[in-house]
């Protein structure tokens, strides 16, 4: 009697382990698609430093707050992302970089910090550059050898401590959930329109790492379960 | 004796954190100097040389004779006198109109990233406007940075040509490979001689080996025999030695580097140029090999397409400023305050104590990265917030294994410590092996978070067997104390 009712909490357990992997998978697929949907249309948002974008440089003769600058960009292009950047050793000069910089912001900013600097600054002395896009492939790309070195030597790590699981099932599930948490990654990002920017990379590395402690801890239980079964028998 | 041996430790992690977190200041000519090694940060967070490449646009003038041969003393002439003579002026494009497309903008932008991961450049940033072809370099500001600039923009373009005819003998598409070599300068003399040893390809192979067969120095000996009538009828004869020598000229980038015959014929397909000899002067010794090597590098990726030149040469400080970075760092602090509340909440005493064992480890941590010269860069700093997470869940598996014990003791300490370092590595055993295939990565944010995990993962190995073992057991030394946190006997 009671081996029987053992069996049909193990069996209620298991069930309710299934709808909530069901409900699981479910919620991946419905990120991954709605990602796969917006890369495709929307595609990324990317960062003003990885977007094409033009810049100004004014030699302000003297040291000055990047705030203040910050302040008469927002005052001149309302609403715009702006980067702003000190010059050289002296930091006397301000880099500033939108992705579009019109002739009247131009002569705008220009006039702002005549103002406030006491500068003679003429807007035709100042060219307006155009900075190209980085390319999201050359974002990654630098990041591919050591992901995959490591992964490698993990995969065979894995392939080895739990060989009790089967190798090939083991190394294959670590394959696909490594890349499946980063698909979700970003698909997230996607889909919640977060910059591709400077967290972006740590943000992975951070998804990768703890994917590896979750797959670790995941094959571990499998290893004790399956070493309590054959002290059972 | 308890409450000393906890209160020493304690102020010693006190002192420790008041060290890292806020210095060691010593007047110095009037000043405060913080004695404390600073941190050493990586391009995102201090800025870096920031070049533009521009496709060159000039136009050279050349005068050529009827023969269509270079006049070189011919600028001061007139029109008239130009035409006088029977010049003629040509005007040649630094780069032509057929060179100037996409493919060959992606495939310079690729020599520069070939270029700058042989010099040695680990984190940079290359951007290339598909349209003008402008090519927008950023690098690390340190004492190569210069000499990282001289050897980007130069086209590479090599050719042996023949002395006489300037006919292209070979060019970049027959060489493998260039290295520098050195070594003895000769037998009897001392000192160092550095080379530019340049491989070809089974191709240019073949061209060195025509090449040193044709271009040699030659002795014709012509015998005359002449007579003489005059006095004794005797016929005499002469021998002539002349020397006919037929010259390369090998140019780096339409520069004459040497203009040569050959001894011997080469058949082992490699090249080994002088570049310079030094007897004792390190100085001058490094020179050449810098200059060798930066020889090396520019032939060894293929020479550029198109014709390029430095624009833009500036440092350009980081968007990201110390406030911005102060403001990140206070928000993590603030998490490990909470998380170290909540530690104590729930662990009173012995939460207590394992909180200031907490704060010790950052502190020393941050020390360790102060002088190891670990670069601190975005990825790094999330790399400290990793660390700062496992060493909590480590305290915090540690003391709740210890509050599930019926009795505290040597023996329990014991066990509990053993079982949390097994359970703890065993789960990151992955994360140690990527940490360590990311520290000899030559790519300074990837390497950078490496080794700051490197150093927080050590540390927590190691601080927590002697510092975090070390409190616990003196505040369980005096008998043990089952669950409820009374003594026992």
């Amino acid at each position: 009697m009671e081996k029987k009712q053992n069996n049909e909490e193990v069996k209620k357990e298991k069930n309710k382990m299934t709808k909530k992997s069901k409900i699981l998978i479910a919620i991946i697929a419905i990120i991954i698609i709605a990602g796969a949907i917006i890369t495709a249309t929307i595609g990324l948002n990317f960062d003003l430093r990885y977007k094409e974008s033009k810049k100004i440089e004014l030699y302000l003769q003297k040291d000055f707050n990047i705030s203040d600058i910050k302040q008469i960009t927002d005052e001149v292009m309302q609403g715009t992302e702006v980067v702003i950047q000190k010059v050289e050793v002296f930091e006397d000069t301000v880099s500033i970089r939108a992705q579009d910089i019109t002739d009247e912001q131009k002569q705008g900013i220009i006039d702002k910090v005549n103002e406030k600097y006491g500068t003679e600054i003429s807007k035709d002395d100042i060219e307006t550059e155009t900075i190209p896009n980085t390319r999201g492939r050359d974002i990654i790309k630098p990041y591919i050898l050591p992901f995959s070195i490591a992964t490698l030597i993990i995969l065979v790590y894995i392939a080895v401590r739990y060989r009790k699981l089967k190798v090939l099932k083991t190394v294959l599930k670590t394959i696909f959930i490594l890349i499946l948490s980063q698909v979700v990654l970003l698909s997230i990002m996607a889909i919640t329109r977060i910059p591709i920017g400077i967290v972006t990379i740590p943000l992975i590395i951070i998804v990768y790492l703890l994917t590896l402690i979750g797959i670790t801890t995941y094959f571990e239980k499998e290893l004790s379960k399956m070493k309590q079964k054959e002290a059972g028998e | 004796m308890k409450k000393i041996k906890i209160l020493t430790i304690i102020l010693g992690i006190v002192l420790i954190t008041m060290v890292a977190f806020f210095g060691v200041y010593v007047q110095k000519q009037n000043r405060m100097e913080d004695k404390v090694k600073d941190y050493s940060y990586a391009m995102d967070l201090k800025g870096g040389r920031n070049i533009r490449l521009t496709v060159d646009d000039t136009v050279d003038t050349v005068i050529k004779d009827a023969d269509g041969n270079e006049v070189t003393d011919a600028d001061s002439l007139t029109d008239e006198e130009l035409a006088e003579k029977g010049y003629t002026k040509e005007e040649t494009k630094a780069n032509s109109e057929e060179v100037l497309n996409e493919e060959n903008y992606l495939k310079s932008k690729e020599i520069v990233e070939k270029r700058l991961n042989e010099l040695g450049v680990d984190n940079y940033v290359v951007d290339i406007d598909e349209t003008s072809g402008d090519i927008l370099i950023e690098i690390p500001e340190n004492d190569n940075t210069d000499n990282v600039v001289s050897n980007i923009g130069t086209t590479g373009k090599f050719e042996i040509i023949d002395a006489d005819t300037e006919e292209v003998l070979m060019d970049n598409s027959d060489i493998k490979s260039a290295k520098v070599m050195y070594g003895a300068a000769s037998a009897t003399s001392s000192g160092t001689s550095v080379y530019l040893d340049i491989e070809f390809n089974k191709e240019g192979t073949g061209k060195l080996k025509d090449i040193s067969t044709t271009y040699v120095q030659t002795n014709t000996t012509n015998e005359t025999n002449t007579t003489n009538n005059t006095t004794t009828d005797e016929a005499t004869s002469s021998e002539e030695t002349e020397d006919t020598e037929k010259q390369i000229t090998m140019k780096i980038d339409d520069e004459e580097i040497m203009t040569t015959s050959f001894d011997e014929t080469i058949e082992t397909g490699r090249l080994s140029l002088s570049v310079g000899t030094a007897s004792t002067d390190a100085q001058t010794l490094q020179g050449y090999i810098n200059q060798a090597s930066s020889m090396a590098i520019v032939l060894d990726n293929g020479n550029m397409p198109i014709k390029y030149t430095v624009s833009e040469n500036k440092y350009i400080l980081s968007d990201i400023t110390q406030n911005e970075i102060n403001i990140i760092l206070y928000v993590i602090l603030a998490i490990a305050v909470l998380a170290l509340l909540v530690l104590i909440f729930r662990y009173k005493t012995m939460g207590i104590i394992n909180a200031f064992s907490y704060i010790g480890l950052v502190a020393l941590f941050l020390l360790i990265l102060r002088y190891t010269n670990v670069v601190i860069s975005i990825e790094s700093i999330f790399g400290i917030a990793v660390i700062l997470i496992l060493n909590y869940i480590f305290i915090n598996k540690l003391l709740s294994k210890l509050k599930k014990e019926e009795k505290v003791d040597k023996a329990t300490i014991s066990v509990a410590i053993k079982e949390t370092y097994k359970e703890f590595f065993i789960k990151i055993i992955p994360i140690i092996i990527a940490v360590i295939t990311f520290c000899f990565i030559r790519w300074e944010p990837i390497s950078s978070f490496g080794m700051v995990m490197f150093w927080g993962i050590l540390l927590i190995s190691l601080y927590n067997i002697s510092i975090t073992n070390l409190l616990v057991r003196i505040k369980e030394s005096k008998g043990g104390k089952n669950k409820n946190g009374k003594e026992t006997k």
